[in-house]
């Protein structure tokens, strides 16, 4: 593991066996890693893993318990000058305005004035910000404190960029222009360390290094990592999912020739070695039992699959007891539990949510999905009851009034977004709480609280203070309350947040358990490769319900298609297709190039490859890629942007 | 039925066994109700004295006669004052004054002995530093004092005899109305009692009101208000379960300073000392009702706090607490009137002291009454208003 | 320098912007020093007073006038079949006059006749302050009531110096003064040190490599600013409406003022540094810079009163070294020659906090 001298002199960045004690704590536990000057270097890794230790210490900000952090040869602390330095929570001042924040901090780092007016202008302008040069910090949206943080931080020009976790809390639209920055900056020569929980954020990364438990497992680019796994992905789709699921876990494991399976909202996913042998296995297995096979496609493994393939090794297998469910919803499946019809909510003068109808029936899961300010929390505040709708019929558990009501709420529940736990009080005392004040039986509490331990992985430490949990584990006990009641309605806003790979598996099984019991669920997320779980997806977009369907249906809706070019100058190219294209169609994953286009997918790519090559630049590969769900996403919200839904900066 | 299912129903045993369990672990919470409201009881009520005594006197004698000594003498004897030092000028006297070296001066002339002889008045002067108006009254009050038993005792002496003859023909007399003060409850004038039975009061409603608003923001501040806002738990029972750990911090700090007041102050218990307990129970309330609604209007702990700064000075001054309640300006009076302060220092004092009962101190009960009623539904209907 | 400059442009922006800190620099002294200024008083008026007048006589009646028309009492009628502590248990009265039987008679036949005053002591200063004013209208009634012929051999004549109206504004204006300007700039500097350590914009600073002098520096100008201004604010109002003026040379007030902005801010920024939880340095400003200043400054009530066994603490008090100059300044005038060491102690004091303050920020890094 020790890095040469002469390595270690063209390294913008040198860890070489890094530690971080905090008394008993190991957070870093012997890193070493070099990051080569205008590479984007993605450490990806949950909650507690080390990333904001290390990161800490490169900043110069905390001294690490031993090893060596240098940044173009110099010491961290050092080499202040030459950093710039996104913490987690936007390190603004949310009381001054956008122009004052990048004001101070250029007066902080020394940079002359008039350098400060120019180099500010032009960053705003780069982020598509110059119009709010006058408002408070504080009132920008997630997406766009982001971008004030990052042209705070480049205004002193620093040579590397230290970002932890930028776009958590962002949404996926904002995460996109983010990481077209990024690449923007790269291609200019800056070095960018980043940290990010988002393993979709990692394609888009020159190198990655996972890091789990204060220790790299693995570095390498997305591709190699990839390949790492000899894998192929296999997307099954069949009539029965959990029949099939329950079938195919039983052929699985480490060593047979299918690896691993993951339900979707449609879809099954399997690792498997050779497509063709788990085929045959999988039409000897299926048929005989009664189940259909609708479809397969074979893709690449997917980052996440590699890094929930890496965990298992380590033995990370979160092994969970069944829960112990006494109360079914069976009877009420097929029933409607949600249902609003033309619900609007007005504040003032805005109106945040206009005309939402959705029924969300019994077993069914339900992703509400959009931007930040689309009116996601405002509809489910008023879903759930906890907000009074302006205009609108509402029915909850089968009932259309009195929806504050003890005994509607004692049938729901409700999982808010990051907090729902007690910190001042141990695990135990939390859940006693929440089944107490449910009502839960007597006789079940012992063993309900005996699962949750068991499914957060938390054994034998139920007198721990909740405070004292990283965020994914707390959000394992915060699930597990919520579900002891056995509700029939299930609100969990963005649950998974900070919860790592295999850990959100368990979460999902969970849900998908839950929903085969007979309850409706409806849940928010980020992260959209984890909404292709839910079984209907909702589409918002400045406070309307734009589209609506399963995940595969939604995406075979969207017309048009993907490209992926391979190109020598990919920054070039991405600036020059972005002059003629809306720029949303264009960006840059790694050393790949995404153009989405409207017109038939062949004649696009010759049509494309020549416009490259016209410019005097190479195309290595091009071929038509496939949609993600974030990729429609972003089509959606773009194109009806386009029809005049101004989505709210606010 | 309704109350009895609502009182030890599932529901209100959680949210009160939550509760406990959330305080037991504020160890700071817990720390602030008992130790700084002990240390502030001493501290206030040791240090909040005005008696004044030993006021140091400076002396400019120039008569230097055994009758002016006689008078000298007098004036120091008494506790009052204190000989701080002779002085040969009035500037200099004035300077000592100015540097605070000296509280008063008196100048007695040099033709006091002659003057008196001869029959006539004599003027003694005395100079008062009157910056302290409180200290300056009360100097003043001892020097007449002082002047008047001098006088009577010139009766036994030659010059008084004579004095009288010359001056007052004993025909034209008219009798005195000799003024006698006596004290009641508190004859040695121990000024320790009125502060500190005002301080408990104080302590009370400061404490819990801040206390209150910490821990109803709490919910708030750390974003676990919407889970509580969703469990089927009613405002009522989230609030009384809110209170009631509260109460019990609270009461026991009052049963602490109570301990205090008597062993440590040896304020007399005259009265019953249920009524005092029954007082300091609605002041508890009272407080922790200010501090509920206080923290229905702010988002985070020092919001609050910063919040009851505009309102503690406010009710501090206006609670006749350290300083007489008549001393409050006529436009603060109406403030006064409805300040649970107030009300509890008058319950404790005429309890404790002066031995008050119930059908005396009614009125102040029912204000302290409304006054909790008034505030705790008050935030029970903000309380269910701060989602939307 | 121009990170300071930088830092305190930064601070005071953000003060103009929040509206709460905003009105606790600027409203709520004012507040302060007109509420407390005028409610904070140990000298009353109208102090209910019981008369049981069992006499019934025009004697009686002129005698009772007098107290009637003294503003410090109010003259309540009580029937003479009640005990008269029932007036006290009912919190009626402070204190009952009791006129004995024959009074007018026993006057005018020249005989002394003895007039009670019980008076509630549970109260003792305004029990002693009625004991001296009841006197004294006694006195007054006797020297005018016919018996003026009876001239006192010795009489005592008063003057009241600095403070000749006796205005309890005047005393307890400055007081309340220099309590705004110990409670109010720390306050704020703690709230906006603590604040950067709670939101973690800390680590911003810290990245910048800015110096930890600059850094204190940076906030403590800014408070000192908003000390400055409510000092303006707060004179104007003692010029004003306390009616007081400069008694004598103004320097040694400026310059004490300076030192006493950085005194107090430098407190409150080695507070905010120390603890970064807004809520907790707030707790231990309000007890460091009221409780403590309030208590053992002379504020209200006289050192000399408290006791021994702790009155030593009250040298450590900056507040206690900055009334006496305020005091001298606007009553007493004794300039220079009475206060030079006074300043002195403040200035020393001041650069304690401010080493403090800097100790606790000199590694600009986060702590393990």
């Amino acid at each position: 593991m020790t890095a040469s001298a002469t390595e270690a002199a063209v390294s913008a960045i040198h860890i070489e066996d890094l530690w971080k004690r905090y008394g008993k704590v190991e957070a870093v536990r012997g890193i070493s890693l070099d990051v080569r000057p205008g590479e984007i270097f993605g450490l990806i890794g949950p909650d507690g893993a080390g990333k904001t230790s290390t990161f800490q210490v490169l900043a110069g900000v905390m001294e690490a318990t031993s090893g060596t952090a240098s940044i173009f040869g110099k010491p961290a602390r050092d080499a202040r000058s030459e950093t710039g330095y996104l913490t987690q929570v936007f390190s603004l001042y949310p009381d001054l305005t956008v122009l004052e924040n990048i004001r101070y901090m250029g007066d902080l780092r020394r940079v002359p004035p008039d350098e400060i007016t120019r180099r500010g202008q032009r960053y705003l302008r780069m982020f598509d910000m110059d119009r709010f040069e006058d408002r408070l910090a504080g009132r920008l949206s997630g997406g766009m404190k982001q971008k004030l943080a990052l042209a705070c931080a480049l205004v002193p020009e620093p040579r590397v960029l230290l970002l932890d976790e930028p776009t958590t809390g962002v949404d996926p639209v904002s995460r996109r222009e983010f990481w077209d920055t990024l690449a923007h900056l790269a291609a200019g020569g800056l070095t960018i360390l980043l940290a990010t929980p988002y393993l979709d954020e990692a394609e888009r990364c020159h190198r990655v290094a996972l890091i789990h438990q204060g220790l790299i497992q693995n570095t390498g680019t997305p591709a190699e990592l990839r390949a790492s796994l000899n894998s192929k992905r296999m997307e099954l789709h069949t009539s029965n999912l959990s029949g099939a699921e329950e079938i195919i876990n039983t052929l699985a494991g480490p060593d047979q020739e299918i690896v691993d399976v993951q339900r979707f909202g449609d879809r099954l996913d399997l690792i498997v070695r050779h497509p063709d042998a788990a085929e045959v296995i999988l039409r000897d297995t299926l048929i005989p039992a009664g189940l259909t096979i609708d479809d397969i496609r074979i893709d690449e493994p997917t980052l996440e699959n590699t890094f929930v393939a890496t965990l298992r090794n380590l033995g990370q297998e979160v092994h969970s007891e069944p829960f112990p469910g006494r109360h079914g919803h069976a009877e009420l499946k097929g029933q409607v539990a949600i249902g609003a019809t033309n619900l609007r909510k007005e504040f003032g003068a805005f109106t945040a949510v206009k005309d939402v109808s959705l029924d969300i029936k019994y077993g069914e899961i339900y992703g509400l999905l959009g931007a930040n300010g689309a009116g996601k929390t405002t509809t489910i505040k008023m879903l759930c009851g906890l907000l009074e709708p302006t205009f609108g019929k509402m029915q909850l558990a089968g009932k259309s009034g009195g929806l504050r009501s003890g005994s509607v709420r004692q049938r729901i529940g409700y999982m808010s977004q990051k907090f729902s736990l007690y910190n001042d009080m141990s695990i135990k005392e939390n859940l006693e709480f929440f089944a107490g004040v449910y009502g839960v039986p007597e006789e079940e509490r012992e063993e309900k609280m005996r699962w949750v331990l068991s499914f957060s992985g938390l054994e034998g430490k139920q007198d721990q203070l909740t405070g004292s949990l990283p965020q994914g584990w707390k959000q394992r006990v915060a699930f597990g309350a919520a579900i002891q009641h056995e509700p029939s309605i299930l609100f969990l806003d963005e649950p998974t947040s900070g919860v790592d790979p295999l850990a959100r598996r368990a979460f999902w099984t969970m849900i998908n358990r839950l929903a085969d019991a007979g309850t409706a669920i409806l849940v928010t997320t980020h992260y959209l490769e984890e909404a292709e779980q839910c079984n209907r997806l909702g589409f918002m977009v400045a406070g309307e319900l734009v589209t609506e369907g399963s995940p595969t249906a939604i995406k075979s809706a969207q017309g048009g298609h993907l490209l992926e070019f391979v190109v020598d100058q990919p920054q070039r190219a991405m600036e020059m297709l972005k002059t003629d294209e809306e720029r949303w169609r264009v960006s840059l994953f790694g050393d790949r190039l995404h153009v989405i286009t409207d017109d038939e997918a062949a004649a696009a790519i010759r049509a494309t490859t020549s416009r490259i090559e016209l410019a005097g630049m190479k195309v290595i590969t091009a071929r038509e890629g496939r949609f993600s769900l974030e990729d429609v996403f972003i089509s959606v919200v773009e194109k009806a942007r386009q029809q005049g839904k101004f989505v709210s900066e606010d | 039925m309704k109350l009895i299912q609502f009182l030890f129903g599932y529901r209100i045993r959680a949210l009160l066994k939550k509760e406990f369990a959330q305080i037991r672990r504020d160890r700071r919470l817990a720390m602030s109700l008992i130790l700084p409201p002990v240390l502030q009881l001493l501290l206030f009520s040791f240090v909040l004295n005005a008696t004044v005594s030993n006021l140091k006197l400076g002396i400019i004698d120039e008569s230097r006669t055994p009758e002016s000594r006689n008078l000298t003498s007098t004036l120091t004897e008494s506790k009052s004052f204190r000989m701080a030092g002779y002085y040969y000028s009035v500037d200099k006297m004035g300077d000592a004054i100015s540097k605070g070296e000296l509280d008063a001066g008196v100048v007695i002339p040099h033709d006091y002995t002659g003057e008196l002889e001869r029959g006539r008045p004599v003027t003694v002067q005395f100079l008062l530093n009157a910056m302290n108006a409180n200290t300056a009254a009360i100097a003043q009050g001892y020097a007449e004092g002082v002047i008047l038993t001098y006088n009577r005792t010139l009766g036994a002496q030659g010059i008084h005899a004579r004095f009288s003859q010359i001056a007052a023909p004993a025909l034209s007399r008219k009798g005195l109305a000799l003024m006698t003060s006596t004290y009641l409850y508190n004859p040695g004038l121990v000024g320790t009692w009125f502060v500190v039975t005002g301080i408990f009061g104080l302590l009370i409603i400061l404490n819990g009101s801040i206390v209150a608003a910490t821990s109803m923001v709490k919910e708030r501040e750390q974003g676990t208000i919407e889970q509580l806002l969703m469990c089927p738990a009613g405002t009522y029972e989230i609030i009384v379960a809110k209170i009631a750990p509260l109460f019990f911090l609270l009461f026991m700090m009052v049963l602490f300073a109570t301990a205090i007041i008597k062993f440590v102050f040896d304020v007399p218990f005259e009265g019953n000392i249920l009524i005092l307990f029954a007082g300091a129970a609605l002041c508890i309330l009272s407080g922790i009702g200010i501090g509920t609604v206080l923290a229905t209007f702010t988002h985070s702990a020092f919001q609050a706090q910063l919040t009851s700064f505009f309102v503690n000075p406010l009710l501090t001054t206006a609670s006749g607490a350290v300083t007489p309640a008549e001393a409050v300006p006529g436009w603060l009076q109406p403030l006064v009137r409805i300040n649970p302060i107030r009300h509890f220092s008058v319950i404790a004092r005429s309890s404790m002291i002066k031995g008050s009962g119930l059908e005396t101190l009614w009125p102040n009960f029912l204000v302290l009454s409304i006054f909790t009623v008034v505030m705790v539904s008050l935030s029970v209907w903000r309380f269910r208003k701060q989602l939307s | 320098m121009r990170r300071i400059f930088a830092q305190v442009r930064k601070e005071l922006t953000q003060i103009v912007r929040d509206r709460l800190a905003l009105s606790l620099a600027l409203i709520l002294p004012i507040m302060q020093l007109m509420l407390m200024g005028n409610a904070i008083s140990l000298s009353v008026e109208d102090l209910p007073v019981a008369v049981q007048d069992l006499d019934d006589s025009p004697s009686s009646h002129l005698f009772i006038d007098a107290f009637r028309q003294s503003i410090t009492f109010h003259v309540i009628p009580f029937s003479t079949k009640i005990s008269p502590d029932e007036a006290f248990i009912r919190n009626e009265a402070r204190a009952v006059l009791i006129i004995p039987n024959h009074f007018g008679r026993d006057i005018a036949r020249g005989t002394n006749s003895p007039v009670q005053m019980m008076i509630d002591g549970s109260d003792s200063n305004t029990a002693r302050l009625i004991a001296g004013f009841s006197a004294q209208v006694a006195n007054s009634w006797n020297t005018t009531n016919g018996a003026a012929a009876r001239v006192q051999p010795v009489k005592a004549a008063i003057r009241f110096w600095y403070n000749p109206g006796r205005s309890s504004k005047k005393f307890y204006g400055p007081g309340i003064f220099v309590l705004a300007l110990s409670l109010f700039p720390p306050l704020l500097a703690t709230l906006a040190t603590a604040k950067e350590g709670e939101q973690k914009t800390i680590l911003q600073v810290y990245v910048s490599s800015i110096s930890a002098h600059e850094f204190i520096l940076g906030k403590i100008f800014t408070f000192m600013i908003v000390a400055f201004c409510e000092c303006l604010l707060l004179l104007t109002i003692l010029f004003t409406y306390f009616g007081l003026s400069f008694a004598g040379d103004p320097t040694p007030f400026i310059v004490a003022t300076i030192l006493y902005a950085f005194c107090t801010s430098s407190f409150g920024t080695m507070i905010g540094a120390a603890i970064p939880n807004q809520a907790a340095a707030m707790q231990a400003v309000a007890l460091g810079g009221f409780l403590l200043v309030f208590m053992l400054s002379g504020l209200i009530f006289p050192i000399q009163n408290i006791p021994e066994s702790i009155r030593w603490l009250s040298n450590f008090i900056w507040g206690r070294y900055y009334i006496d100059i305020v005091r001298d300044a606007l009553l007493q005038g004794g300039g220079w020659p009475a206060v030079w060491w006074k300043v002195g102690i403040i200035a020393i004091i001041g650069s304690i906090f401010y080493t403090l303050a800097w100790r606790n920020m000199r590694r600009m890094q986060l702590k393990s």
